[in-house]
């Protein structure tokens, strides 16, 4: 029982740092952009399987697949961000909303196109076996994610406190109109804070694809899902906010899956969230 | 006709009264994600009232109608007061949670010496009143816009009065609504529950065409198909998500012209649309304009 509780825990934390990733990166589009990025998923789908593509064609080895998904992840970003939310700046959310999910479905149909089998192999992170310490099993891909994530967590923290683009872009965040008026370019700004957030998530796919050592179309989804949880269990726009809310939706859905199966564990997550709109506390729900 | 161009014809209509749903709540100001719950609310306690109740479809409707109503007012109560992405992430988490609720429902009885009933994930077969009353799908698609055209009606009448006025201005300034003496919180309750009837009654029918459903029928991708739906064919009028069903499944899924490429297109053609139309093909100043001709070329008037 102990032993089931302490393996669960770790394993949740490993989970929880995927989801930090993806979470990080929802955070800063919704920070600058005040809008929600439903197509953020399925760029991130798209750069593994421009990564798969590579690999299946040459071979490649592992770190020139991160390169990949985390250069293709940019460029579908930045795509969508053209086509999406540039042209929606001033407008209606709802609209630029639509929009991002008209091109996810899209993205997940040149997938499907370029690779159309269900499922392809991804090459895996480490191929030894787990690490046995004290009866429990640790993965070390577990670690490879923990530790990206807490360096990914690190630099963020280096680029938006300690230069000037990330000053801009935390002016930005705070008030878009007092940042323009103090002669910040904030369309320049915006397509940079949404790069950065499309590497962060290229780099948490491929870590995903890796320790899974697959890729589905489903990832999109299940990334738009993950990010878009832990972001609203966070409290909606705050970077330490998403990772604790990251880190509880790891926990419990590692505790739930072992205690009551995967249909109330993803019951329990929607359970959490709903709950926490509707009689949670006031601050969380005004931003 | 052949059977194809039912089969189209008749899903346009189904899935027109699931984008005239979220209509209505984007009209009240309100995003929701969660439309496709009481869309499954209705296949599912439409079928089960008919196939293993033994109901009469009418009937088993207007139920249906009711149980959606009532599951809308459920999950608008406590979310209603949270504004714009809350409330569409605490639909979102409702409409999944009412997905699992599905995954989660195995009630069968014998019937005719088989099983008949919700099965969880395998689905729920056997919703057979349409075929067993011996209505032709031909019959059936006349029935379900006849239905939807009753619904248009009734929506175009409401537009018209007084309450139509309401609902965009509740829409467009709730403070300002509020300030003129409308109670906001609860008109707002009052269209959720339309709202959800309506998806109920589009979901009854569905249920009863395909005569079989599945949990994952219900999930997030129909609930924002009907938002973009809603969003493409333009918020100024009724016409205007049923346009937005014609572009999709009409065009695109119907012509069979785009096989394969289908979503390339709709997601691109979307995506533009969007930018130089952000309120839709028939977006309220559209409207205005159309009927401003219309009315022109109308010497009786």
């Amino acid at each position: 029982m102990l032993a089931d509780l302490v393996q669960n825990t770790l394993d949740g934390l490993a989970a929880g740092s995927a989801y930090a990733l993806l979470a990080v990166g929802f955070t800063l589009i919704f920070g600058v952009l005040r809008r929600v990025n439903l197509c953020y998923g399925p760029a991130i789908m798209l750069g593994c399987y421009a990564a798969t593509f590579v690999h299946l064609s040459f071979g490649a080895g592992l770190l020139v697949l991160a390169l990949v998904c985390v250069l293709a992840s940019v460029l579908a970003g930045g795509y969508v961000e053209r086509l999406c939310f540039a042209p929606h700046r001033k407008g209606s959310g709802i609209a630029a909303m639509v929009a991002s999910f008209a091109l996810w479905m899209q993205l997940e149909e040149v997938a499907i196109l370029a690779l159309p089998k269900h499922l392809y192999p991804f090459p895996a992170l480490y191929d030894g076996k787990p690490i046995d310490l004290a009866g429990f099993t640790i993965r070390v891909e577990a670690l490879v994610m923990l530790g990206a994530a807490s360096v990914v967590c690190a630099a963020l923290w280096w680029v938006l406190y300690r230069t000037r683009f990330g000053i801009a872009a935390r002016a930005v965040i705070d008030s878009p109109l007092a940042a323009e008026l103090s002669g910040i370019s904030v369309p320049r700004v915006s397509m940079g804070v949404f790069a950065l957030a499309s590497a962060i998530g290229g780099l948490a796919g491929f870590l995903v694809s890796a320790s899974f050592e697959q890729v589905t179309p489903m990832l999109g989804m299940w990334s738009t899902f993950k990010g878009l949880l832990a972001m609203m269990l966070g409290g909606l726009g705050s970077l330490p906010g998403a990772v604790a809310g990251a880190l509880v939706l790891g926990l419990v859905e590692a505790h739930s899956q072992w205690f009551l199966g995967p249909q109330l564990r993803d019951l329990l997550a929607f359970l959490m969230l709903f709950m926490l709109l509707a009689i949670g506390p006031r601050w969380m729900t005004t931003r | 006709m052949d059977d194809y161009a039912v089969g189209v014809l008749t899903n346009i209509g189904l899935f027109g009264f699931l984008a005239i749903s979220a209509y209505l709540l984007l009209l009240a100001g309100e995003m929701s994600f969660g439309q496709q719950a009481f869309f499954g609310v209705g296949a599912y306690s439409g079928g089960m009232l008919t196939a293993m109740g033994g109901w009469p479809l009418p009937l088993a409707v207007v139920a249906a109608m009711l149980l959606g109503a009532l599951a809308a007012l459920m999950v608008a109560l406590p979310t209603l007061r949270l504004r714009g992405l809350y409330f569409a992430m605490a639909t979102l988490a409702a409409a999944e949670m009412a997905r699992i609720g599905f995954e989660l429902l195995h009630w069968q009885v014998e019937l005719e010496g088989e099983q008949t009933g919700p099965d969880g994930t395998q689905g729920f077969r056997g919703i057979r009143w349409v075929l067993e009353n011996g209505i032709e799908p031909g019959a059936y698609l006349a029935i379900i816009w006849l239905v939807l055209a009753m619904v248009v009606g009734v929506v175009i009448a409401l537009e018209r009065t007084r309450l139509g006025a309401t609902l965009r201005g509740v829409g467009e300034d709730p403070e300002l609504a509020a300030a003129l003496g409308v109670d906001v919180t609860r008109f707002k309750l009052g269209v959720a529950a339309a709202a959800g009837a309506l998806a109920a009654l589009g979901g009854v029918l569905y249920a009863h065409h395909n005569t079989y459903v599945e949990p994952r029928n219900f999930d997030i991708m129909l609930g924002v198909h009907s938002l973009a739906y809603a969003l493409i064919g333009g918020l100024g009028t009724v016409f205007g998500p049923l346009l937005g069903v014609l572009v999709d499944i009409g065009l695109l899924e119907g012509s069979r012209v785009f096989q394969g490429y289908r979503m390339i297109v709709f997601g691109g053609l979307v995506a533009l649309l969007l930018v130089f139309r952000p309120r839709g093909l028939l977006d309220e100043r559209t409207v205005i304009w159309l009927r401003r001709r219309l009315s022109s070329l109308t010497p009786w008037r």
